[in-house]
This record gives structure tokens, sequence and C-alpha cells, in this order.
């Protein structure tokens, strides 16, 4: 078979161009034909290894790379965010349970301070009260006092009107005895 | 069509009787591998975290043909990637070349794609014997045929899988072909037609190189998931 085509080619060549450029198509021509196939077979080959060999695999490292530190980012971005939302809920917890400290101590503190305002207040009102009852107490005292020393301020008066008016010494004892009547009658419409 | 001419730069070099010596077509085929090489030399020298623009798109491309090639031939054709990122990444920077001005085309010769293709087919064929011996000969029965259809459908399939090369090597060669002379003969237009008239097959061959681009990216794709598909049949026997 190549044999032949060398052969027909070699007869081709040697003889006038039969299928030449001038003829119509060059590629026909089978002048250049083993140089071609000879050119284009060494031109692939060697494209063919260095591809092979130097380039693919340089891209494909690449793109694995790539691939690979995209898994790992998102690796690490889901244990970043599992981690953070573990975080999320101590912190919750944390503010839920300070909440029901601050809820507790408000309510302790309320409480205490009610007691303490009670206490306060009792302690007031005794206060109060003891000094209502020593003033009521002062004032009865007072008012037995004024009774009295009015009492008495009512003899010498009228035994002195009396004395002025009539000129008659009167008896210090009735005198008494009336002005206390009068005075009882009086005093307690007045007080009361 | 002089675009598509193959002519000898620098010695020549001869092997026996056959001449092998460096043409303009060898000059585009390392032109071509070298910008691939370039570029990805240096999209994947910063090895970034977050890629910069050279590195996102070796990796999108990466990934493209990674898809591709997961999507038709499944993960058992993994340790082939390599050899389908090259082949797609040639014709396509091949075919991007030869829409440079004064450029040529290394994908528009049909012997060129021939090769690539046979060596697909062969490669294919060796890996589906390899993989699973003579049951590899099912490919050409289809389960669920009338056995009276049989022999028929058998001879087609066996027609098909061997004009599998042919058609994978003229489909590329014929579309990069005919769309540079296209562009050859709108670009002869405007020249003919001059000032006056040269405007309208001028805006034509712009809208054409811009179809050109398309064509030349969509033939690569259509040139490796061809392979690819190939490369399933070997690796999954479906029938």
């Amino acid at each position: 078979m190549k044999f032949i085509i060398f052969t027909l080619s070699a007869y081709l060549v040697d003889e006038t161009y039969l299928l030449a450029a001038e003829a119509g198509m060059p590629q026909l021509d089978p002048k250049y034909w083993f140089s071609q196939g000879f050119w284009l077979i060494i031109t692939f080959v060697m494209l063919y290894i260095l591809v092979a060999k130097l380039f693919i695999p340089k891209i494909k490292n690449n793109i694995d790379d790539r691939e690979r530190k995209i898994k790992d980012d998102l690796e690490k971005a889901k244990s970043y965010k599992e981690n953070s939302e573990i975080k999320n809920k101590e912190y919750e917890q944390v503010i839920e349970k300070s909440k029901k400290e601050i809820s507790k101590m408000i309510y302790d503190t309320r409480k205490k301070l009610e007691k303490d305002i009670q206490n306060k207040k009792q302690v007031i009102e005794k206060q109060i009260n003891d000094e209502i009852k020593k003033t009521e107490n002062e004032i009865k005292i007072l008012k037995q006092n004024s009774l009295s020393s009015i009492e008495k301020i009512s003899e010498e008066l009228t035994s002195k009107i009396v004395h002025e008016i009539t000129g008659e010494q009167l008896n210090q004892s009735s005198v008494k005895a009336m002005v206390s009547e009068v005075t009882k009658k009086n005093f307690n419409k007045i007080i009361s | 069509m002089t675009q598509f001419k193959v002519y000898k730069i620098g010695p020549e070099i001869k092997f026996g009787n056959i001449d092998l010596s460096f043409t303009n077509s060898s000059l585009f085929m390392i032109i071509s591998a070298a910008i691939i090489c370039l570029f990805l030399y240096f999209s994947t020298k910063e090895r970034k975290i977050i890629p910069g623009k050279l590195q996102l798109i070796s990796e999108m491309l990466f990934n493209f043909i990674a898809k591709m090639i997961s999507d038709t031939a499944g993960s058992k054709a993994k340790p082939y990637f390599p050899f389908i990122f090259s082949l797609f990444v040639f014709v396509l920077i091949c075919n991007m070349v030869g829409m440079l001005p004064y450029s040529f085309t290394v994908t528009s010769h049909i012997i060129v794609t021939l090769i690539m293709a046979l060596f697909i087919f062969f490669a294919v064929t060796v890996i589906g014997f390899l993989k699973h011996g003579f049951k590899y000969l099912s490919i050409f029965v289809p389960s669920g045929v009338p056995v009276v259809l049989l022999p028929l459908i058998t001879v087609i399939e066996i027609i098909s899988y061997l004009s599998r090369p042919v058609s994978l090597s003229v489909r590329l060669f014929a579309n990069m072909m005919a769309g540079h002379t296209m562009l050859k003969v709108f670009g002869g237009f405007v020249i003919s037609l001059g000032l006056l008239g040269g405007w309208l097959p001028l805006s034509f061959s712009v809208a054409l190189t811009g179809l050109e681009i398309l064509v030349a990216f969509l033939q690569a794709y259509v040139f490796a998931i061809l392979t690819c598909i190939y490369l399933n049949d070997a690796l999954n026997l479906h029938h």
C-alpha cells in the first residue's frame, strides 16, 4: 500500500504536475504530501507531549486546588457558623439567666424595701401615737391646772367685784362653792 | 488558489527518495503549535486562586473540552483527554491562524486532515479491539433489527464505519478551503469593481470573515466531538 502510494507520488512528482497548482487545487498536488505529513506528525506529537505532560496537569492542578480551597473554605465557614450559633446560644442563655437574676433581685429588693417601709411606718406611727398621747396628757394636766387656777381667779374676782359693788365681805367658802358650780357648768360647754 | 500553494522554505530535505522539505505548511503548523504553547505557558504561569484573564481562558477551554468528552464518551475516555485537547486546540488555532491575511491554512489541505482522521480511525479501531476483543465487531450489528434486514444493515454499517476518516477529513478540509476560496472570490470582486461598485462585495467579505471565524471554531469543535463520538463507540459498546 505504502509502496504504491510512494511510487505513485514519486511518479507524479517526477512527471509533469498532473494535479498541479496551476491546474486547480494545490491540495491535490502530492509533491509535498510526505513533507506535510512528516511535519504534521512532528509538530502534533511535540504539541501533544507538551500539552499532556506539562500544561494539562498544571491547569488541572490549579482547578483542583481551587475546588479544594472552596470546599475547605465552605467547611470552615460552616464550622464557624456552627461555633457562632453555639456561642449565640450560650450568650442567649447567659442573658436569660441574668434577666432572671435581675428580676429576682428587683423582686427581693422591692420586698425588702416594702418591709423596711412598713417597719419605719410602724415606728413612726408609734412615735406619733406616743407624741399624741404625751401631748394629750400634757393638755389634760394643763386643763386641770388651768381649771383650778381659773377657779381661784374667779373666786378672787367674784369676791372683789362683790366687795366693790356692795362693800360687803363675802364668806370665802360660799364664793368658792358658787364659782366652782358655775365653772363646771360652763367649762364643760366650752371644752366640748 | 495561490493561497493554498505549498512551497519550500529553506534547504531541501530528502529522505531517500521522499521530499521532506520544510514548507510554508510546516511553518504554519509550527506557528500554530507555538501560539498554543505560548498561550498555555503564559496562562499557567501564574497559578492564582482567582484567575487572571489568560488563566480564565485556559481553564474555560479545559472545562469546555472536559465537559465535551464526559458528555459524549463518558468517564472511560478520560485517558484520551490530552489527545482530544491537543487535537481541538491544534485544529482551532490552525483554522484561526488561517484567517489572518497572507497566512497559510494548514487544515485546508486534505492530506493534513486525512492523516489526522486516519490516525483517529486506526486508534479508535485498535482501542475498540483491545477493549472488547472480537466482540467489537458487534458494532456493525445493531440490536433490534429484523433478521431479514441484518445483512443489508451490516453492510451499511461497515461502509459508514470505513468512511469515517474520509468524512471527518473531507468535512474539515472542504469547509476551510471553501471558506477561504469564497473570501478570495469576494476580495477579487472588490478589486475588479473598484471604488464605485466594490463596496457591496467588501461588506460581504467582512460578513464572510465573521462567518469564517465561526466556521473555524465550529469545524474544530465538530472534529473534536466526532472524535469523542468514535471513541465512545470504541469504549462503550452500545449495540
